[in-house]
Parts: structure tokens; C-alpha cells; sequence
């Protein structure tokens, strides 16, 4: 059920992105960007009191001026300080109900943004760690585990077992372009995980594949998840963070907050700001 | 005085480093070259490249280019520096003076007021004000490093005149001299933690660094459930009280069957199967909240069982964000992290100590060197497709690291030859010719008639066989008294001098200094005609000292400073520059002050080949395709030569000569 939603949830991003895949990626970053802003304004239109809204901002403007006017009394000023506190108060219990109804969608937004801007692509020659995560109970020295050779990689290590973290890892190396396919042989059952290589400038790329359960499918809808019986909780591979470079200058991590994140919130706020008159949005 | 041992040396020399972030010089990130000029001059710098076996290969036909480029134009032996150190011998063609003129007379000084040596060519001094805050300090002001070497270098009097430079890795030159021309720093490099390199190990192998060499650290690890747990150390947290050493910890998994590990720190995470070398690691050292230092390093996985083994190259500069200056411009250096990634920054990056100290085996020290070969062989590539205009310098360092490790190959003589490695190993010397040959194909491909072509070397090698203990032998000559007799061999830095009794010592690989009463602390002897009476009745017993064991003399010159050097800096000078035989070379102990029992022992380390010598044994190459008029040229007379070329006025304290 889950993983229905999610492929349809996915192909609306698909189709969003469809025709910005071979340009830089900021285009489609503005592209979402001025959707989400949109759909901002959308929300806040329809749920939250307009009237109220704009009455409130009026009265904190009112008593800003008090402030300035009536500097010289002390009875006054703290008189309209707490007025603009109040109406604060009020503006934003006034945002909140608009605020809630777009946290659910924004975070599925985010979960399908993170396919997009967040990571790299392999190159061709680049090496990686592929990880298959077992679920508890399960020892990768007992399991029989086997990756399948692929046209796409070279496997260039033999498995690599951790106990303590219940992981196998091998070092794969990119070979040719394209989506491919590793193969795992595990207990006899056949299970499969997507790897890109040398994708477009905008590509969706899933480094998790999950195993079937409601909150690693909704945090990993990038495929389809693993049946609820196997004894792999996860299949990784390492991709490198992807960069937004800015004019030669590669936006950094702030606070442990992606690039692309801090410039998809950066952008979607300054977007909302000027497309508010247009749409005659109070916010 | 404190005793101060060999680790404590290296961190006090350089290890400031990390204060120099926040005060590292503005330098501009434009390049300079805006002159188009008539006359090109492409400089390929082979470190330690020699004529005799230059000539050699080239008369057996297995250097064409060599043969073509000497038939073209010249090929003469190039007259080195006194000594014939690179520091001092890549000084000499900097500036075209002699020691005199640039003050580098050795790779290590000494202080005269401590009996403490010194690195010769930079110096690292942290913020000159702090303030504390708790455990934090804080500075006030940036440290600074400086260049030590004096005189201008050619490079910055065609800067005065409008000619571009592009002066690739050139010993000497860190930090590089002031300058808008195009240059990165090379050997003298120091590494993130301000030494010559320091590698690190990590073993459940029973194991101890040679005394002599240093030159890493050995950790002792135990691998526990298939997990080996770790601190790789990094510079010293200036911005801390007691100046810590910072640390990144790390994690090695290993699978209890394959040979195969996988590393974990900071974002790294990576897997090498046994014998494998990892591609450049990032490793951030973070000292307070706001600063970190930034340095890259390569992984070696030597072994997963019986013992666990894995090495780590000494950690450089990362090029990409230097907190050290290594380039200028600024951006020259993350120009090429740009374009090729990171790459070895440290002045001489093979790790000899390594193979020294049988880290790394014969076999994958020529494996490390090899990533340091394609790494320079693809930036000149570079170079050379960009060069239209001005001077290319463009430095190797394979040719004087491989000949340094494995003479022992070619010379059956030597205490360290092994045949059975000799089959395996005996071409490495003629192989790196045939690299250079290969690599001078490619600098004679792009030469129009108007470039000239100087292939040279700072000075050519010799065996060194036998190791002579200077200071063993200026205490058996009665120059040098110890305080206790028995401890003989025990102490470094002269911590066993008795200074009021000593007349003499020796600081460095070829340098003496007589302990002379207002310039040295404790000095014993008068300046003027007492000193000069001594200097002249050591260099002579010197030169007529006998091997025991051979009959040899270990000493052929005992060159008299003031002698042979001219300029501002000849006070500065040691006072007998010490040139050894054909053979011989100072000993492990010497230089930084210890006193061995013998006074000429065997040489049995991996270190077999070696150049200070005499100048006269051991000369470097010169091919030009131009013929040469100098009947015997010297490094400082390719100085004045590239001046002639473009037409400027050569200065006056320059004491070469053009030899066109």
C-alpha cells in the first residue's frame, strides 16, 4: 500500500523534472521552488484567517510606532512592547493552523527533493561501499550472501563482515554509465538494488533500499521495499554528497543542513515574499 | 639546558602551524605573466640526476632523448654547491650566488646560543600575542612562517621585468618567496605537523623505530572482536594551554576470513583489501569550534594476519585549503586540487624513513614513489601545454629519492647488497632515467627554436658505504670533551658535552663549527688567530684521516668557510664545510649531536646512496640544446644565464657567469 503510494508520490516528481534532467540542477531547483512557494500560498490562503492575519500585523506596525513616538515614557513604551508581544502571540497562533496542514506534505516533498539534489552519481572508474544491513538476530557469518557480477561494476573486494554492526560490505567500481541492477543472492532468494552511474546533471538517485514497514518506506520510498520476511534490513550504497556550486563557489553544509536544503528553503521564502501581492496572499 | 630528544625537536621546530591559519599572508590569486616574449626557457630539474650514469645509459642506447638533446647541443657535468645538499645546491641556482649570498649552508643550522639545531631553510613562529581565555589561548596577531633563504631569486627579477614564470616544486622555496609569478613550494614542504614527515603505524607486531632515522611514529594496536581502534595524531593545538596534540580517532573492521579492512573516521569510509593503497584521504584536526586544520594522507593496508599492519603516510598539506603557504598565488595550488585532485604537497614525499625503518618493504616504497611519479608526470603535462611565453621550471624528485634507497643495488661493494633483492630491484636507478627520458621527449616536442632547453641536476650520487662520526672523531682527536666518558653514544644534542673543554662540533651533514668564546655560549676558543690557527690544523687532519678498515680517507676537502664563500652571510657560515670521499658520507648519529664509540662505521642502512660529498665527486648533469661555451659551468652560472636570455642586466651579487 505503502509502496503504491510512494511510486505515484515518485512520479509526479519524475514528471516534474522530466524536461530539467540534462540541465543544471539549479534550474530545477527554482523550478520546485517556485511551486513550493506557491503551494505556500495556496495553504495560506485557504486555511488560515486572512483577516486576522493582516488586523494584527496592522497593530504590531501600530504600536512599533508608539514605540518610536512615545520613546521618552517609560509607562508607554513598555505598555506598547507588550502590546507587540501579544499580537505577536497571535500572529503565530494564526500561522500555526496553516503551518500543520503543510508539514505532512512538505516532508514527503523533502523525502522525494533528497533522491534529487542529494547525492552524486557515480563516475565511471569512482569506487564505492556497497552494505547489506541484516536484522537482528542475524549473523553475516552464518548468512550465505552472494552479489552477482554486473556489466555496470567491478566487484573489487571479497565480502567484508561486521559482526558488531551485523553489515557485509564490498568496494564496488563503476564501469559503465546507465541505472544497473546488483543482484544478491541471499538464502536462495533473489533480491535486487538500484545503482546509478554517470547519471544526467539531475538525476534521482536512491542510496537505500529498505525492507517492507511503514516508517522505512515513508523515509525510503526510493524503491520498491524488500519482502517482510527477509533477513536484510537495508542495502546501501555510498554516494557523495551532491554540491549546489553557486558561481565556482560550492555552498557549504550548515549545522549539518545540506546545501541543497538550506537553498530550497532560502529560495522557497524569498519566492513566497514576492509572489504574495500577486496572489493577494497575507502571510 | 633541557634535554630535549629528537620527537620534541621536530614538534618545537615547525609546529606552530596551526596558529597560521588565521593569519596566513594575503596573497592575490591572480596569476602574473602578461609579457609575450621572444625567447622561451623550458628547465627540467632532475634532483641528483648523475653524468656517469647519464652517460652511461646514453651510450648504450637507452636514452635516446638524452642522446639527442646532448647531440643537438651540450652535455657537460654541472659544478654543485659546497656541500652538495639540495637546499644549498637549488639555492645556489636561485640566486646565483654561493652560500655566501643566500645563507643556506646545510639542511640543518644551529642555534649558538643553545647547541640546538635548527631547520635551515624556514622558520615557523606562532602569534606573537595571545590571550588566554581558561584552557583556550587565543591569538591576538597571525604566527608566521618565514623563508630563510637571502638574495632574490631569478624568478622575481623577471618578475620585475614582465616575464612570467612557472616555477613548479623547486627545492628551497617554502614558503615561497614573494612573488605574483607562478610557483609551488617543494622540498622543505614541512607536513601537517610541521616536520619533514612523520608516517604512522599501526601494528600487533612487536616493533621499534631505528634511533638514528625516526622519522615516524609506531602505535601498538590490538584487534579486539575484529575491530582495531586507533588515534592518527596531527599538529599541536596552539589555541590549547600545554599545546595538546590534536588526534582523529578511527576504526578499522576486519573480516575474520578475507584479507580485506574497512577504515572509518570523521566521513571517510573506505575498503583495501591486503597490500592495497588508498586514493588521498581528507582529514579535518579540529583545534577550537571555529578552526580546523585541514590535511590529506594515503592509507596502506600491509597486512590483515597474523599481525595486523596498516601504514599512514606522513599527513600533507591538502593543497585544496593549505593552511600553510605553498603556493603562489594562493590559487595556483587549489588550481591543481581543482584539475587533479589532491596531491603529495610535503617537500620530498617518498617516504624513505619508512623503507628505512622496513614499514614499507622495497617493493611498495616503489609503489608510493610511483604515485608521486604519475601525479608530477601528469602536471607537467600540464605545464608544458600551457607554456607560451617566459620560463618553465619544472623539478622531479624520483631521480635523488630511488638513487638514495637503492644504490645498495647497483653497487656490490656496498655492506647492504643483497643479490637476491638485486635481481629483483637492480634497474630501478636506469628505469627512473628512462622515466626522465621519456619525460624529456615530451619537454623537446614542445621546444620551438626560440625556447632553450636546460636539462640539469643539483648535483649527481655516489655510494655510501661507510659512515664517519665527526664528532666521535673530534673527541678522539681532542677537539670535543665529554662530561661522563662511559655515556658515549647515549645522548643526542650534546647533552654529554663538557663545553668549556670542547674546541670543536659538528651540527648537520657536512658542517663544523668551531666553539668559538662571544658567538657560542659556553665558546672555549678566542676569535682571530687562535681560532684560525685551529680551524686551518683540523680541516688539515681531516683530510689526512685514514679509514682503519680500508685505509680510505673518509675526508678528500675540509673546505675553510671563509675560503670559498663570498657575500653578506659568510659570518654565518660554518667554519669548515667538511666534503667526504667517494664512498663515505657523515654518519646517522652526527648530525643532530651525538657522539658514537666508532669513528667509521658501515652503512647498513637501506639509505645507500648519497651526495654530501665533495663537489668534485660528485658533479650534476647539464644538457642544453645550445652549445655551452663554459668550459666547467656551475649551478649559480645557470642563474645568470636565464637573465642574458631575456635580455636583463645581471646584478651584481650574483657571482655566476652565463654560459651561453
Amino acid at each position: 500500500m505503502m509502496w503504491i503510494f510512494n511510486s505515484v508520490f515518485g512520479k509526479i516528481f519524475d514528471f516534474i523534472f522530466f524536461l530539467f534532467r540534462n540541465m543544471n540542477p539549479w534550474i530545477g531547483m527554482i523550478l520546485i521552488s517556485v511551486l513550493t512557494a506557491l503551494l505556500m500560498l495556496f495553504v495560506f490562503r485557504f486555511t488560515s484567517n486572512q483577516e486576522g492575519i493582516k488586523r494584527v500585523k496592522n497593530k504590531i506596525k501600530a504600536h512599533l510606532l508608539e514605540l518610536r513616538l512615545f520613546k521618552d515614557s517609560m509607562s508607554l513604551s513598555f505598555k506598547a512592547q507588550g502590546n507587540i508581544l501579544r499580537y505577536n502571540l497571535r500572529y503565530i497562533s494564526y500561522s500555526t493552523k496553516p503551518m500543520l496542514v503543510m508539514i505532512i506534505p512538505l516532508i514527503l516533498i523533502l523525502i522525494q527533493l533528497n533522491f534529487w539534489f542529494g547525492y552524486e552519481a557515480l563516475t565511471p572508474g569512482q569506487e564505492t561501499i556497497l552494505k547489506v544491513k541484516l536484522e537482528e538476530g542475524h549473523n553475516p557469518l552464518d548468512i550465505d550472501v552472494a552479489l552477482e557480477p554486473s556489466s555496470g561494476f567491478d566487484i573489487q573486494t571479497p565480502p567484508l563482515r561486521i559482526e558488531e554492526g551485523r553489515e557485509i560490505n564490498w568496494r564496488l567500481q563503476a564501469r559503465e554509465k546507465g541505472v544497473h541492477d546488483l543482484t544478491f543472492i541471499v538464502n536462495g532468494q533473489r533480491l535486487t538494488k538500484k545503482v546509478a552511474v554517470a547519471q544526467r546533471p539531475l538525476s534521482k538517485i536512491s542510496p537505500l533500499k529498505v525492507k517492507r514497514n511503514f516508517i522505512n518506506e515513508l523515509i525510503n520510498p526510493g524503491e520498491s521495499p524488500f519482502p517482510a520476511d527477509s533477513p536484510i534490513k537495508a542495502i546501501e550504497v555510498k554516494y557523495q554528497a551532491k554540491n549546489m556550486n553557486l558561481f565556482g563557489w560550492n555552498i557549504p553544509w550548515l549545522l549539518g543542513i545540506p546545501p541543497w536544503l538550506i537553498v530550497y528553503f532560502a529560495l522557497s521564502i524569498i519566492l513566497g515574499f514576492v509572489l504574495k501581492g500577486i496572489f493577494k496572499v497575507e502571510i | 639546558m633541557n634535554h630535549i630528544d629528537r620527537r620534541e625537536f621536530i614538534k618545537l621546530g615547525l609546529a606552530a602551524g596551526s596558529l597560521l591559519t588565521l593569519g596566513s599572508p594575503g596573497l592575490t590569486t591572480k596569476a602574473f605573466g602578461k609579457r609575450e616574449t621572444p625567447q622561451k626557457v623550458l628547465i627540467l630539474g632532475l634532483d641528483g640526476m648523475d653524468p656517469r650514469l647519464l652517460q652511461l645509459w646514453m651510450k648504450e642506447g637507452k636514452l635516446p632523448y638524452f642522446q639527442r638533446l646532448a647531440r643537438q647541443g651540450d652535455f657537460l657535468p654541472l659544478r654543485t654547491s659546497i656541500p652538495p645538499q639540495s637546499p644549498v645546491a637549488w639555492s645556489n641556482f636561485a640566486t646565483g650566488t654561493n652560500p655566501g649570498g643566500h645563507a643556506i649552508f646545510d639542511f640543518i643550522h644551529r642555534d649558538p646560543e643553545r647547541y640546538f639545531p635548527v631547520f635551515s631553510a624556514s622558520e615557523t613562529t606562532g602569534a606573537k600575542k595571545t590571550v588566554r581565555v581558561g584552557k583556550l589561548i587565543l591569538p591576538l596577531s597571525g604566527g608566521e612562517v618565514k623563508n630563510m633563504r637571502k638574495g632574490r631569486a631569478f624568478w622575481q627579477i623577471l618578475e620585475d621585468h614582465d616575464i612570467p614564470a612557472t616555477v613548479f616544486k623547486i627545492p628551497a622555496n617554502y614558503p615561497p618567496s614573494s612573488t605574483k609569478q607562478r610557483t609551488i613550494s617543494g622540498m622543505g614542504t614541512p607536513d601537517i605537523l610541521g616536520s619533514y614527515g612523520i608516517f604512522n603505524y599501526y601494528t600487533t607486531e612487536a616493533k621499534e623505530l631505528k634511533e638514528d632515522i625516526g622519522g615516524g611514529r609506531i602505535h601498538p594496536v590490538n584487534v579486539i572482536a575484529n575491530r582495531v581502534e586507533a588515534k592518527l595524531l596531527g599538529p599541536v593545538n596552539a589555541f590549547k594551554k600545554d599545546r595538546p596534540e590534536s588526534a582523529i580517532e578511527f576504526k578499522v573492521f576486519v573480516d575474520p576470513v578475507n584479507p580485506v579492512a574497512k577504515i572509518s573516521f570523521q566521513d571517510n569510509e573506505f575498503i583495501l583489501k591486503e597490500g592495497e593503497w588508498s586514493s588521498w584521504k581528507r582529514i579535518h584536526f579540529r583545534m577550537i569550534p571555529t578552526q580546523s586544520v585541514n590535511g590529506i594522507c594515503v592509507f596502506y593496508l600491509k597486512q590483515v594476519r597474523p599481525n595486523f599492519k596498516l601504514y599512514i603516510s606522513p599527513i600533507n598539506i591538502d593543497p585544496g585549503r593549505a593552511v600553510l603557504p605553498i603556493s603562489t598565488p594562493k590559487g595556483y595550488s587549489e588550481e591543481l586540487e581543482k584539475r587533479f585532485g589532491p596531491f603529495f604537497t610535503k617537500g620530498l614525499p617518498a617516504d624513505t624513513k619508512a623503507l628505512d625503518n622496513d614499514v614499507l618493504d622495497d617493493g611498495e616504497f616503489l609503489e608510493q614513489d610511483d604515485l608521486v611519479l604519475r601525479e608530477r608526470l601528469e602536471m607537467f603535462d600540464y605545464e608544458l601545454a600551457r607554456f607560451s611565453s617566459g620560463l618553465l621550471f619544472y623539478y622531479v624528485s624520483s631521480t635523488d629519492q630511488r638513487q638514495h634507497m637503492f644504490w645498495r643495488f647497483i653497487d656490490k661493494e656496498h655492506p647492504s647488497y643483497d643479490p637476491a633483492l638485486a635481481k629483483k630491484y637492480g634497474n630501478t636507478i636506469e628505469n627512473i632515467y628512462k622515466e626522465m627520458d621519456k619525460l624529456l621527449a615530451k619537454a623537446m616536442e614542445k621546444v620551438d627554436k626560440d625556447t632553450v632547453l636546460i636539462v640539469m641536476s643539483d648535483h649527481g650520487f655516489s655510494p655510501f658505504r661507510r659512515s664517519f662520526n665527526l664528532n666521535t672523531w673530534l673527541k678522539e682527536s681532542g677537539y670535543h670533551t665529554l662530561i661522563t666518558p662511559w655515556k658515549q653514544g647515549r645522548e643526542d644534542l650534546f647533552m654529554n658535552t663538557n663545553w668549556s673543554r670542547t674546541k670543536a662540533y659538528s651540527f648537520g651533514l657536512n658542517s663544523l663549527y668551531i666553539n668559538q668564546k662571544g658567538r657560542e655560549a659556553e665558546g672555549a676558543v678566542n676569535p682571530g688567530p687562535e681560532k684560525e690557527a685551529l680551524v686551518r690544523e683540523i680541516a688539515y687532519k681531516l683530510e689526512n684521516f685514514r679509514d682503519p678498515k680500508t685505509g680510505g680517507r673518509p675526508v678528500l676537502r675540509a673546505f675553510v668557510a671563509k675560503d670559498v664563500y663570498q657575500g653578506p652571510y659568510v659570518e654565518e657560515a660554518p667554519d669548515i664545510i667538511v666534503g667526504y670521499n667517494h664512498g663515505y658520507r657523515t654518519s646517522w648519529a652526527a648530525p643532530l649531536g651525538r657522539i658514537s664509540k666508532e669513528i667509521v662505521e658501515d652503512n647498513t642502512e637501506k639509505w645507500s646512496g648519497d651526495h654530501c660529498m665533495a663537489p668534485e665527486v660528485i658533479p650534476g648533469i647539464l644538457l642544453t640544446n645550445r652549445k655551452i661555451k663554459a668550459k666547467s659551468p656551475a649551478l649559480y652560472d645557470l642563474t645568470p644565464t636565464i637573465l642574458k636570455i631575456f635580455g636583463i642586466e645581471i646584478p651584481k651579487e650574483m657571482v655566476g657567469k652565463p654560459i651561453f
